[in-house]
């Protein structure tokens, strides 16, 4: 309870900055917020630890000290020195995760504005138990507004961010939509083709990733690319393709390296897509070219101008689609109907995975 | 003799079939009754004898379910996933309870869901569909102005890729829920794509589309134009309501009879250009090994295919002997499903069962097969075929053209085992 002040403190400095914010609509806002956080903590009722620890009855918990989940060193050392989560704390933290402890393994670069810090105490604050609403505890906060929202939203359409009810028109045969602004096209079209097409200005160094990938990649995608738990491996398993068990990797199995460089640049780091530097993106697929032996000098500098010279070992082993070809696609008017086996069927095999649940030999991936 | 007492009943049960216990622990007697053809009870039924409190009682008024949901009695008729397939429930896949499912329209609420950045929640006033590339006119839509164009109503399946994918090696998930739950047939409410492409002006050089995502993995996919112009549909509703946001909402991409990965979800651009992509989820992805070492690719079709509902490992046979309806859903990508023949032999004989409802060209189709079981052990297996003679194989068929590393595009034949107590189980068989 003696959190309590503090947090009607904070709530206070929002309230004069937004004007009127209610504590409902800050544990909304607060939800947005930990989208942010989303993809390596979980929070409420069937919360588990992650990528990083589950954040229920965060607030008055020593740091690095939740049991079941492996902290770095640093953050338990941090728990050992006194180190315990308020809201002074969580704010610092969460304003930049290596301020606050140089090496936590927490890979987040940091929320720059207040008032989502703010919002997210709110949020995390709601799946407090000694803050007595039973309510929290599900993952569904508090939302006593939420109905009123529905009579703004219609309204709202025609906001500012539109254009004009009397738009020009597009100029087409319908005459509907408008003409897309240059600013608007460059801001959406980032994809990058197998040739190079769409690739940005820009370059970098295969040790400028290090630094990058360990920071922001390594917690998922290991060190080396190797994968950590289930997540994705991104390097080795050259020459196995012809094996039982292939392993399909940016080096085993991509055909271009202008796949990696769009891919990290429109959806990685998970949970924090779009946040890299051209230059970043540039490094960082150098560094993943280098985890793969494909290129072999840390020095080495991948930009815009020698990117089409790298090319991957499998490119030439995709071929077209030839299921057709293949001796059942012939059409068939009749098929078999009576006695089309010599014996009656015999069992084989029955399901491997009888519950459904893992069972260590067949951890199977989606792909 | 209560079914609950048997092992492999667990595991029904641990899949969610609730009421299959209480079924089987209650009705007993019932079992054996009707197993021996008597008809006439011996004591009078107190679900008839007795007032119960809904003959007498009033409900719910019609202020108490603005939006209506199923019956209490049907909570375990739900999507299901299996944890252990993906690192994190963010990137990863849950099933349609097939087994629970009747007709040909999936409800919107279980069909399943796939997602690699999560489920974007997206206010529709804030969305933009933006058309570029090789275009007259780069253009910027709101919903509002998709709402102006011409639209169109089409019932169409959408399978992933790697429905089944996890049976090439041989028997593994109990369920026809994880087996074949990947798919789900929707009615959509959209516009032809070629009209929003005609709008912008597509350059004669213009031969293929990029569709993209507005959510955090920015979905985008390869389509040729000639597909675009097709039948490709930006799609706003499903079952006559707005797109469910794990659907897509406001508005998504529906690509009939190709695998679901290319019904890009949260669509916000279309580019057009004169070559292929190449992106993570035609390459890394959605690309299909062989054993030679080499890959398909553009493998964008979905095969003819089938499988039994019921029974099935999570919908055993309860009632005992006498007569019984097998059901099943068939479905092809190029047309059509023109018959699907039943075998309770392992394949060794078959019989043509009965499609009932609409029959539409890359929708799912319901099939029956109606007869008297014998109460003895059952291989239960479907064949389809499509309006273009195409048959769906036998798994040994699909291995020996493929190998085991395929992940995607199984449409082998499903086999479940029927054993004399009426329980199923997802087997292989000679
Ligand atoms: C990329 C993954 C990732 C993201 C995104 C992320 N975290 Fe973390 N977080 C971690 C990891 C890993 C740890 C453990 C750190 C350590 O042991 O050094 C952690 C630790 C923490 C802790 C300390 C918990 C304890 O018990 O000591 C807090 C608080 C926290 N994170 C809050 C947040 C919030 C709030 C956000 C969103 C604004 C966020 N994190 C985003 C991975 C992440
Ligand atoms: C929080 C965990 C996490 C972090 C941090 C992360 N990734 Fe990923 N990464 C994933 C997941 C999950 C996928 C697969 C997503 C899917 O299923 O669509 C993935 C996929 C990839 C792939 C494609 C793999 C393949 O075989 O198709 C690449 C390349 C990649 N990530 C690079 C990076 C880079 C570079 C970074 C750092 C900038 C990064 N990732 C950070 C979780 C993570």
């Amino acid at each position: 309870m003696s959190k309590f002040p503090k947090l009607l403190l904070s709530l206070a400095v929002v309230g004069s900055l937004g004007g009127g914010v209610s504590f409902a609509d800050e544990i909304k806002d607060g939800k947005k917020v930990f989208k942010k956080c989303r993809a390596c903590h979980a929070v409420g009722k069937k919360a588990k630890n992650k990528v990083g620890p589950h954040l229920n009855d965060l607030f008055g918990r020593t740091a690095g000290a939740l049991e079941g989940y492996k902290f770095s060193k640093a953050m338990k050392a941090a728990g050992a020195d006194g180190l315990v989560w308020n809201n002074d704390t969580i704010d610092q933290f969460v304003t930049k995760p290596k301020k606050l402890i140089k090496k936590t393994k927490m890979a987040f670069a940091g929320l720059k504005k207040e008032k989502d810090r703010a919002n997210l105490m709110a949020y995390l604050k709601s799946f407090d138990s000694d803050a007595g609403s039973d309510a929290a505890k599900d993952d569904k906060p508090v939302d006593k507004e939420a109905s009123g929202e529905q009579t703004t939203k219609t309204a709202s359409t025609t906001d500012g961010a539109t254009q004009p009810k009397t738009a020009s028109g597009s100029g087409g045969k319908l005459n509907i939509g408008r003409l897309a602004l240059t600013e608007e096209v460059k801001a959406w079209d980032i994809d990058v083709r197998y040739d190079g097409q769409g690739l940005p200005p820009g370059k970098g160094t295969v040790a400028e990733g290090e630094p990058i990938f360990t920071e922001q990649c390594a917690s998922c995608h290991g060190d080396f690319g190797e994968g950590v738990d289930r997540w994705p491996v991104l390097a080795g398993g050259q020459g196995t393709l012809e094996d039982d068990r292939p392993e399909k990797t940016i080096g085993s199995y991509w055909p271009y390296t202008s796949t990696v460089f769009d891919y990290i640049r429109r959806a990685m780091p998970f949970g924090n897509a779009r946040s890299l530097s051209d230059d970043e993106v540039y490094a960082l697929t150098a560094y993943v070219l280098y985890l793969n032996d494909i290129v072999e000098d840390e020095d080495f500098e991948l930009s815009k101008e020698n990117f089409n010279s790298i090319r991957l070992p499998n490119e030439k082993n995709f071929i077209a689609d030839t299921r057709n070809e293949e001796p059942h696609y012939k059409p068939v008017t009749e098929p078999c109907m009576k006695d089309c086996k010599p014996e009656p069927a015999k069992l084989l095999m029955r399901a491997r995975v009888l519950d459904v649940t893992p069972d260590g030999d067949h951890e199977g991936s989606l792909d | 003799m209560s079914l609950s007492h048997r092992d492999d009943q667990k595991e029904v049960v641990n899949v969610g079939r609730r009421r299959l216990l209480t079924s089987g622990a209650a009705g007993g007697a019932t079992l054996l009754a009707s197993a021996t053809n008597a008809l006439s009870a011996s004591k009078p039924d107190p679900a008839i004898t007795e007032i119960q409190d809904w003959n007498r009682y009033t409900g719910d008024g019609v202020d108490a379910r603005p939006y209506g949901t199923p019956s209490a009695f049907e909570k375990d008729v739900v999507r299901r996933n299996v944890p252990w397939l993906t690192a994190d429930p963010i990137a990863s896949v849950n099933f349609t309870p097939l087994h629970e499912l009747d007709g040909i329209i999936t409800p919107n609420g279980l069909c399943f869901e796939r997602h690699h950045g999560g489920i974007a929640e997206i206010d529709p006033a804030e969305h933009r569909l933006m058309i570029n590339g090789l275009v007259e006119r780069p253009l910027v839509f709101t919903m509002e102005d998709l709402m102006r164009f011409p639209r169109v109503n089409r019932v169409y399946f959408l399978e992933c890729a790697a429905n089944t994918g996890m049976e090439w090696r041989g028997a593994q998930l109990n369920g026809c829920q994880f087996t074949h739950g990947m798919i789900h047939n929707v009615m959509y409410t959209g516009v032809p794509l070629r009209l929003l492409l005609e709008e912008a002006g597509v350059k004669t050089a213009g031969k293929w589309v990029l569709p993209e995502g507005a959510d955090a993995s920015h979905m985008t996919r390869s389509i040729p134009l000639e597909k675009a112009l097709d039948d490709c549909i930006v799609a706003f509703k499903m079952n006559g309501e707005a797109l469910r946001p794990e659907q897509g909402y406001p508005v998504r991409l529906v690509v009939p009879g190709w695998e679901g990965n290319m019904w890009v979800k949260w669509l916000r651009r279309i580019e057009v250009g004169d070559q292929p992509w190449h992106h993570r989820e035609e390459t890394s992805k959605y690309t299909d090994l062989l054993e030679s070492g080499k890959a398909r690719r553009f493998t964008w079709e979905m095969d003819v295919k089938s499988v039994i509902t019921n029974p099935s490992p999570q919908a055993p046979l309860t009632h005992g002997s006498g007569h019984t309806v097998l059901s099943g859903v068939a479905w092809s990508g190029s047309g059509k499903v023109k018959r699907v023949d039943v075998s309770i032999d392992g394949g060794r004989n078959w019989q043509t069962s009965r499609l009932d409802g609409p029959s539409l060209s890359k929708s799912m189709h319901r099939f029956y097969f109606d007869f008297d079981w014998d109460g003895s052990e059952m291989f239960l297996q479907s064949r389809a075929m499509d309006e273009n003679g195409q048959v769906q194989p036998t798994k040994n068929q699909l291995r020996e053209a493929r190998g085991p590393n395929s992940v995607y595009h199984n449409n082998s034949i499903q086999t479940w085992h029927v054993k004399p107590d009426g329980s199923a189980e997802n087997v292989e068989i000679s």
